[in-house]
């Protein structure tokens, strides 16, 4: 099955992804043998139940820039999405009113649907008063940080989840800095990757086999040409940017789960943003997407990785290197005409 | 070509494809020269390689092979050239040669502003002195008649002031040579004239050669000097102006082909299909607005419409899509009034609408051809059901229309932008009349196609209505209104003049009527 992709990438840019990649891991394991005195030997887990965890995270906000870029739509306000799904997650557990359960639960859909909101609030912007998307997910990014940093936040435990593998019920050594039982990590990182997963299946399904979908790639690619055959552009913008928040929105509630030791917070910039590199270093495509997030899940899970990030200059690296394909792909994912033209205007006008 | 030395020469130069399957082609041992004051056109249906030559003579694109001379100034190899003997470099031509694209870079700005933008003065070195700027700017506005307009936004000119202005703005750098990619592609033929007699008698006082790409063999007479055919891959021909008539230029363009002139209609009206009364809209700038239109379309006939797209074409086009609304009047299609409905209801109920292949807004270049040919058909059977698309009928759909329409190269899942302008104009042709639609709008569809290709979109339209549609064809161009009319119309200061169409009918007489000499 053939997944779509927004951008027209060839081999030329996948052999430079993976190359990134490469540099990527090999110079973070340079850095810490060489320069950290980190002892190989050390590491005897390269695999832990967090990288499951951590993974559906990146696969999620990958699929938060990835599905509103397939209708054309730059998704920067990824941050702020991923922010006020923290919030409203954080605020709903601070209530204490549905117990710990409850709240987990209760925050995961609140935090999607704050999510969503944001989104809407970007294009509605958008639409009304011409403010293109990119400097209103920025700015909306800024306002969220000082919110989310005043909510205090306490881990919140996800109800048990019930496994039948005997394995898990043992407490599994290697994942000491988490904090989460095994069969949260574990089982719930299993559920919510599945999760993230089929979503991608299916919206990869639904952009080639529905019409709705169709409509969707038409926009994406045209705009002129879509709204000319009177598909509503407005709406698909809409309603792709609320899926998308939706996702970053889940991505920031999911971190009430987790306590900061946990390895997507060893993210070498803000958090929302990993969407875009691994949207990018996917190629724009859904399947990419997936491959990466799971690649740099297991990469932020090898135990120097945090060491290597905590330092300034080699998170700035980290950060540089996991940016460095957008100068690629980015260009690559425009539309047809006039791509500088089209892409940082607001109103289509011939 | 003798007597006094040319200040342009063109010497055996081979510019290179794209590389790409329906793109460019490459233009292959040209030379030709350019005496001061003289127009060169280059004639050339759209992808042969215009631009890339204007592009390759001003020195932004290194050629293959050949050389570029500019105001006699050899300067040893072409270095960017690779390989060129004894022309300019590329560098001096740069500096030297001035290039106005097709699309006007700068339309923020009003027109004194853009014509003191490459050397406003200064007062003390710092500031503007707009005193001595308006002076200048007058002065050159003046050269082209637009003395005027020097505190209008050029994006509120018509096209032809914008093209002119921007001739004014160019020769204010002094350049050795003047290049125009397609300057008359958005003019009515009494516009482009009057455009070509201005930029000439700009270009004789000044002492500039002038190169012209272009896509009409009109262009060349009066004013052109000589005309460089380029077609296709085939070696390049330039032909002198006085000793070739329009008619032996339009068939050594197209030599050999022996493209069969149908004769269209007459058709006779059946039902009334649409119905405009009172159209009135205001036009953008100093574009011609709308007084009062009334016409009516029947089944089974063409009505054509010729006007200058800036004396209310474009405004019509547009009420008649649905871009627009009119400030008032009304459109009745089949007894319903559509003038405020969205562009998908008068689809849904029999309306289709062809536009120029150029246009932007038909045609999804990244999508196949076989999802460009459901573009705004899905929301109903065959293409869909249910909310899925139907992947057999979609195959089917386009396997028929490939063949029908001839539609040669490609296949459903080619890419829309690997075929060339023509075959794309063809699968958006087939698009819109597969389903016998009532009425059919089309604007200039054959618009920068090869005459080839024209012929066949026209002919395709015109068998449509045979099949009973009713056809409202919009067209710059005399000759298109003549060669399909049934009924015509001459729009002029926004109003419409009709004219019977006789075989007395000639296009000198449509264009006094264009451009209101004949009243």
């Amino acid at each position: 099955m053939t997944l779509p992709g927004r951008a027209r990438a060839g081999r030329r840019e996948l052999f430079a992804n993976a190359l990134t990649l490469l540099v990527l891991i090999a110079g973070t394991h340079a850095v810490a043998v060489g320069a950290l005195d980190w002892n190989p030997s050390r590491w005897t887990a390269p695999w832990s139940g967090d990288v499951v965890l951590v993974a559906a995270g990146l696969v999620f906000l990958g699929l938060a820039f990835l599905v509103p870029l397939h209708a054309g739509m730059i998704n920067l306000g990824i941050h702020a999405e991923f922010l006020a799904g923290y919030s409203v997650g954080a605020l709903i557990v601070r209530g204490r009113v549905f117990g710990p359960a409850g709240e987990a639960g209760l925050g995961l859909v609140a935090g999607a649907l704050a999510g969503a909101l944001v989104g809407v609030v970007i294009s509605v912007l958008r639409r009304k008063f011409a403010v293109h998307e990119i400097l209103s997910g920025l700015l909306l990014g800024s306002v969220f940080v000082p919110i989310a940093r005043a909510i205090s936040v306490e881990r919140v435990t996800p109800p048990a989840l019930s496994i039948d593998l005997p394995a898990l019920t043992q407490p599994l050594r290697w994942v000491p800095g988490v904090g989460l039982a095994p069969n949260v990590v574990l089982g719930w990182g299993i559920l919510l990757l599945t999760f993230s997963l089929v979503a991608a299946v299916m919206f990869a399904n639904f952009l080639r086999t529905s019409v709705s979908g169709f409509e969707v790639r038409a926009t994406g690619s045209n705009p002129l040409a879509a709204g000319a055959v009177g598909t509503d552009v407005e709406g698909i913008h809409r309603s792709m940017m609320a899926l998308g928040g939706a996702f970053a929105g889940l991505t920031g509630a999911l971190q009430l789960w987790t306590s900061p030791a946990v390895a997507l917070e060893r993210w070498p910039f803000p958090l929302g943003f990993a969407g875009i590199a691994v949207a990018f270093l996917g190629l724009g495509s859904l399947r990419g997407a997936a491959i990466v997030a799971i690649i740099l899940a297991a990469w932020l899970n090898t135990p120097y990785v945090g060491t290597v990030l905590a330092n300034p200059s080699y998170g700035a690296a980290a950060a540089a290197l996991l940016l460095l394909p957008a100068l690629w792909v980015l260009p690559r994912t425009f539309p047809d005409f006039g791509a500088p033209r089209s892409i940082w205007r607001t109103r289509h006008r011939d | 070509m003798g007597g006094k030395e040319a200040m342009l020469a063109v010497r055996d130069l081979t510019v290179a494809s794209d590389g790409k399957s329906g793109g460019n082609a490459a233009v292959r041992g040209l030379s030709f020269d350019v005496r001061p004051g003289e127009i060169h056109l280059v004639l050339g249906e759209r992808a042969t390689g215009k631009t890339r030559l204007l592009e390759t003579i001003a020195g932004l694109r290194a050629p293959e092979r050949g050389a570029v001379t500019v105001e006699g100034e050899g300067a040893g190899a072409d270095r960017r050239g690779g390989g060129g003997e004894g022309g300019t470099p590329a560098k001096a031509r740069r500096r030297r040669t001035a290039i106005i694209p097709r699309e006007t870079p700068v339309r923020h700005l009003k027109v004194i502003e853009r014509l003191l933008l490459h050397a406003t003065p200064r007062a003390a070195k710092l500031g503007i002195s707009w005193k001595r700027g308006r002076e200048e700017a007058a002065a050159l506005a003046a050269r082209v008649g637009l003395e005027s307009l020097l505190d209008v936004s050029c994006e509120a000119l018509r096209p032809v002031e914008r093209r002119l202005i921007e001739i004014a703005g160019s020769i204010r750098q002094k350049p050795a040579a003047l290049l125009l990619d397609e300057p008359t592609s958005k003019l009515g033929p009494h516009e482009a004239r009057h455009f070509l007699a201005t930029l000439h008698s700009v270009a004789r006082a000044e002492g500039i050669p002038v190169v012209i790409a272009t896509t009409w063999p009109r262009d060349a007479y009066p004013e052109g000097s000589a005309v460089t055919i380029l077609w296709r891959d085939a070696e390049p021909a330039t032909v002198s102006t006085a000793e070739c008539t329009e008619g032996a230029l339009v068939e050594r363009w197209t030599g050999g082909l022996d493209i069969q002139l149908i004769p269209s209609g007459p058709h006779v009206a059946g039902d009334p299909l649409v119905r405009a009364q009172g159209l009135i809209l205001k036009g953008r700038g100093r574009e011609t607005s709308l007084a009062g239109l009334d016409f009516e379309v029947g089944s089974g006939e063409v009505l054509a419409v010729v006007g200058a797209p800036a004396d209310g074409l474009d405004l019509l086009h547009d009420v008649l899509i649905g871009n627009r609304r009119p400030d008032s009047g009304s459109i009745l299609f089949l007894g319903k009034e559509i003038a405020h409905s969205p562009r998908r209801l008068r689809v849904e109920s029999g309306m289709t609408f062809v536009n120029p292949p150029i246009a932007r807004d038909q045609s999804v270049e990244g999508f196949t051809v076989e999802e460009n040919m459901i573009l705004g058909q899905t929301h109903a059977p065959p293409f869909a059901r249910r909310g899925s698309l139907r992947p057999e009928s979609i195959r089917g759909n386009c396997l028929r229309a490939l063949q029908d329409f001839e539609i040669t190269g490609a296949t459903p899942r080619t890419l829309l932008r690997d075929l060339g302008l023509g075959q794309r104009q063809r699968v958006i042709v087939a698009r819109e009349v597969i389903h016998n639609p009532r009425l059919l709008v089309v604007r200039s569809p054959g618009q920068g196609l090869s005459l080839e290709e024209q012929e066949y979109v026209r002919r395709t339209l015109i068998l449509q209505c045979e099949r009973g549609s009713g056809l409202l064809w919009l067209t710059e161009e005399p000759e298109e209104g003549m060669r399909v009319a049934d009924r015509m119309a001459v729009l002029t200061a926004g109003r419409l003049v009709w004219i019977p169409v006789t075989e007395t009918l000639t296009r000198e007489g449509i264009i006094a009527e264009m451009s209101g000499a004949a009243a």
